[in-house]
């Protein structure tokens, strides 16, 4: 196996540098007359020369294509070799000996693959050899364009393949004698979402390579028009629901294993995940306004970039170990590759922007504040403004010993006293948007629309401050008692704003449709979200984060406690009464665990028994906890197995009342959802377009403008 | 180690075959010029319009808006028709004997 996977990777390698430089020479000699410096008189004369010339550059751009598509093949080839070397416990290959045993689970050996550096570094170069496999085909969109876009992913292939090849090959032979066992996966790795959030993650990360190669193909040969926005809009999407899935499959995982109760904490490596998404976010709106008005090019253009760029930061964090983290799980020296190769692929935007810049100019100027296009530039300054935060926040540390001698750690309270008026805010503009026509709005327009969906929502934040807080979370919020109920109740009022402005928007455009069809009223809003699949897709994405918001809010009332329990023991949080039934400690083939089991009482009454446990994982010589997640919608009953208290053998739990958590899990099922909606192809609208008689007869009477071709 | 030769050697034969084996003739696609990018945008301004009335429709403008905002789109198509003509009766004329 190790055998085919090294000479599978070289292959890959090669074929991606042949891509690369077959790709450029194409694209240098499509336009002769431009390229030929010395035959430049003679392509300019001699139609049939310039012929020549392009049709054989046409040709050499194929054989580039076709060597793209085969690095897919051959990067396939290698990641299957170490899959199988995994399942066939070939611990002669050192990665292999130090990620797997074998005892350990099927699903866990699969994830060998990217459970380490150099087997994530081959899952990367798959995922984007899939991509581009995926962009090479679907070349007949625009068949310039995707040739300007494949160089510049085949220049990113190179990138990755050299590395594995030179820096972190994984199928390197373990010294010494044979091993008869691997030392094993890491404890905190061996979880269900384990397998699939770091491919969600990565799909996420390298996903924006793509609509970087297009940005940056559209800027080289200054692509006239905005399909190529168009084109990487859709590309974006994709990504961008890939990386929210794979963010939150990771607050999932930390939630359920990490076992301090919380789900996100600031962490690097959280936040590398996070600033690309930020951006991606950002883009995904502001991409409206070059798609409909031609305004933001410049913009959108050091979006896709930065989101680009900011992806490969979150690996170079993950991967140099330049900054501490609780979930490093591969740390070395290739952090030199990855800063030469951010230094690279900035020097060559800034170097094509400077040079193309001019065909970048607006259409278009912002007519009015009160306009859609206002609400998505202050929503886009927003998103950036807390992105750059967290980039300060992630990389303070290390500026901080650069610059002073000394680490100065940044923590929750820096990130959330931005991030939470920020996200306040971003939540009015979610409301106040749609409502919002292009180019102006007048103030009885924004009067009529937003009159009944703020009424509705002070009546909730008005209902929930005066019900009693015996009701539970989040009733009887008493905001001047503390800052963060107060962000709180912000956060779940703001979120009734947007949840009705969404409503408000389904049920006008559905009574339309329904006036028009006599169709009920279900089955006209079914139709009008068919019929526009992006706005009414973005506006169940819209819903799914405020459902998330509210599951955030609810971190405003979390409770533990903390208790070494004997039999019999009680120890009561919230409404809840945990009674140590037993504690015992038993043997499995990979791990040896010990739990304790509880019985969980509500108003006197049993409604459940949990059985928190801590592992010691035989290969690896780690521990590990699972900690039992009672969740309904109303808060979670998480409770940890801390270990056994040596002197008298009692165990030691820690119980968390987390209200609302399950709201966050909800909300992203639904961001799902209106993502893959969004993607779905729009109906074709059966409505005439009025005006179009209009226009032509305004055509024929407008002046003829003298702007050359 | 053998196996190992003659898959590479398959996988690396396989490769050269499909990359070098192309058809007598490419689909190369229609060439991008000035009017098919005005085209586009034509096309990118009647959605305009068409929300544009859809919202009006829904009672999501008033009266007075919906007529100034319709008017200055009618403008902007009709700017974009009249250089599409342009460019097509030159291409027309250039195509003549």
């Amino acid at each position: 196996m190790s055998d085919i996977g090294s000479y599978s990777l070289l292959l890959a390698l090669a074929l991606s540098v042949y891509a690369f430089v077959a790709g450029f020479i194409s694209l240098l000699f499509q336009n002769p007359v431009a390229a030929l410096a010395g035959g430049r008189e003679r392509a300019a004369s001699d139609p049939s020369f310039s012929g020549l010339l392009r049709q054989n550059s046409e040709r050499i751009g194929e054989t580039a294509r076709r060597a793209g598509i085969m690095v897919f093949a051959a990067v396939f080839v290698a990641a299957a070799a170490l899959v199988i070397a995994a399942f066939s416990n070939d611990f002669s290959i050192a990665y292999i000996f130090h990620h797997s045993n074998r005892d350990l689970p099927a699903a866990y050996k699969f994830a060998t693959l990217w459970s380490g550096q150099e087997g994530s570094l081959v899952f990367w170069a798959l995922l984007l050899s899939g991509y581009g496999f995926v962009l090479r085909l679907r070349y007949k969109t625009d068949p310039r364009l995707f040739a300007y876009a494949g160089v510049v992913l085949a220049a990113v292939q190179v990138f990755f393949l050299a590395l594995i090849n030179f820096a972190a090959n994984p199928f390197g032979l373990l010294q010494g004698p044979m091993r008869p066992d691997g030392t094993g996966l890491n404890p905190l790795l061996q979880y269900p979402e384990m397998v699939i959030h770091p491919p969600m993650l990565y799909l996420g990360y390298v996903g924006f390579t793509v609509p970087f190669a297009f940005a940056l193909g559209a800027l080289i040969m200054k692509y006239p028009g905005e399909k190529w926005i168009h084109i990487t809009r859709r590309w974006t999407m994709v990504t961008w629901g890939f990386l929210t899935i794979g963010i939150f499959l990771g607050a999932h995982w930390a939630y359920s294993v990490l076992g301090w109760g919380g789900y996100w904490g600031w962490d690097p490596v959280e936040n590398a995940s996070l600033m690309p998404w930020l951006v991606g976010t950002a883009f995904l709106h502001s991409v409206m306004m070059q798609e409909k008005r031609g305004m933001l090019k410049v913009w959108n253009m050091w979006l896709v970039f930065a989101a680009f760029w900011l992806a490969i930061l979150g690996t170079f964090l993950t991967r140099s170990g330049i900054i501490s983290s609780v979930h490093a799980f591969a740390q070395s020296s290739i952090g030199d590759w990855f800063a030469y190769f951010l230094a690279i692929t900035f020097a060559v935007f800034v170097y094509f922007f400077l040079k193309n810049k001019n065909h970048l100019h607006s259409e278009h100027k912002l007519e009015s504040l009160m306009s859609r296009e206002s609400s998505f530039l202050f929503n886009n300054l927003l998103f950036v403004l807390l992105c750059f935060t967290v980039l300060w926040g992630t990389w303070f540390p290390k500026i901080s010993e650069l610059v002073q001698g000394n680490k100065v750690t940044v923590g929750a309270p820096f990130y959330n006293r931005v991030a939470i008026p920020v996200a306040l805010l971003l939540l009015i503009l979610t409301a106040i948007g749609p409502l919002l026509a292009w180019r102006k709005t007048s103030f009885e327009s924004l009067k009529r629309n937003f009159l009944w969906p703020t009424i509705g929502a002070v009546a909730v934040m008005v209902f929930l401050m005066i019900t009693p807080a015996a009701w539970g979370s989040p009733f009887g919020l008493r905001p001047w008692l503390d800052i963060s109920y107060f962000y709180s109740l912000m956060a779940i009022g703001l979120s009734v704003l947007v949840a009705l402005t969404v409503a408000s928007e389904f049920y006008r455009g559905g009574r339309v449709i329904s006036e028009k069809t006599g169709q009920g009223m279900f089955a006209s809003m079914v139709q009008l979200t068919h019929r526009n699949t992006r706005r009414y897709g973005g506006y169940i994405v819209h819903f799914g984060v405020v459902v998330v918001i509210i599951g955030l809010a609810g971190a405003a009332f979390n409770q533990d406690k903390e208790k070494e329990m004997a039999y019999g023991d009680k120890m009561e949080i919230g409404p809840y009464t945990l009674v140590c039934r037993s504690y015992t400690d038993e043997e499995f083939p990979n791990y040896a665990a010990e739990w304790a089991v509880l019985d969980v009482y509500k108003n006197g009454r049993q409604i459940d028994t949990l059985t928190p446990e801590r592992r010691f994982y035989k290969a690896s010589q780690q521990t590990s906890t699972m900690p039992f997640i009672r969740s309904t919608l109303n808060e979670d009953l998480y409770v940890v197995y801390e270990g056994l208290n040596q002197d008298t053998g009692h165990p030691i739990l820690k119980a968390h009342l987390n209200p609302l958590v399950m709201w966050i899990w909800l909300g992203v099922w639904i961001i799902i959802g209106g993502t893959a909606l969004a993607l779905v192809p729009n109906a074709p609208a059966p409505m005439r377009m009025p005006s179009a008689r209009t226009v032509e007869s305004r055509a024929n009477a407008a002046p003829v403008p003298t702007a050359g071709d | 180690m053998t196996l190992g030769l003659a898959c590479g050697l398959l996988l690396t034969l396989a490769a050269i075959y499909y990359i070098f084996s192309l058809p007598g003739k490419l689909y190369l696609g229609p060439e991008k010029t000035r009017a098919s990018y005005l085209r586009e945008r034509k096309d990118a301004v009647y959605e305009n319009m068409r929300d544009l009335n859809f919202e009006y429709r829904a009672g999501k403008v008033p009266d007075a808006d919906y007529q100034s905002l319709k008017a200055s789109l009618q403008d902007e198509a009709a700017a974009l028709l009249a250089e599409i003509a342009r460019l097509e009766e030159t291409a027309a004329r250039k195509a003549k004997p």
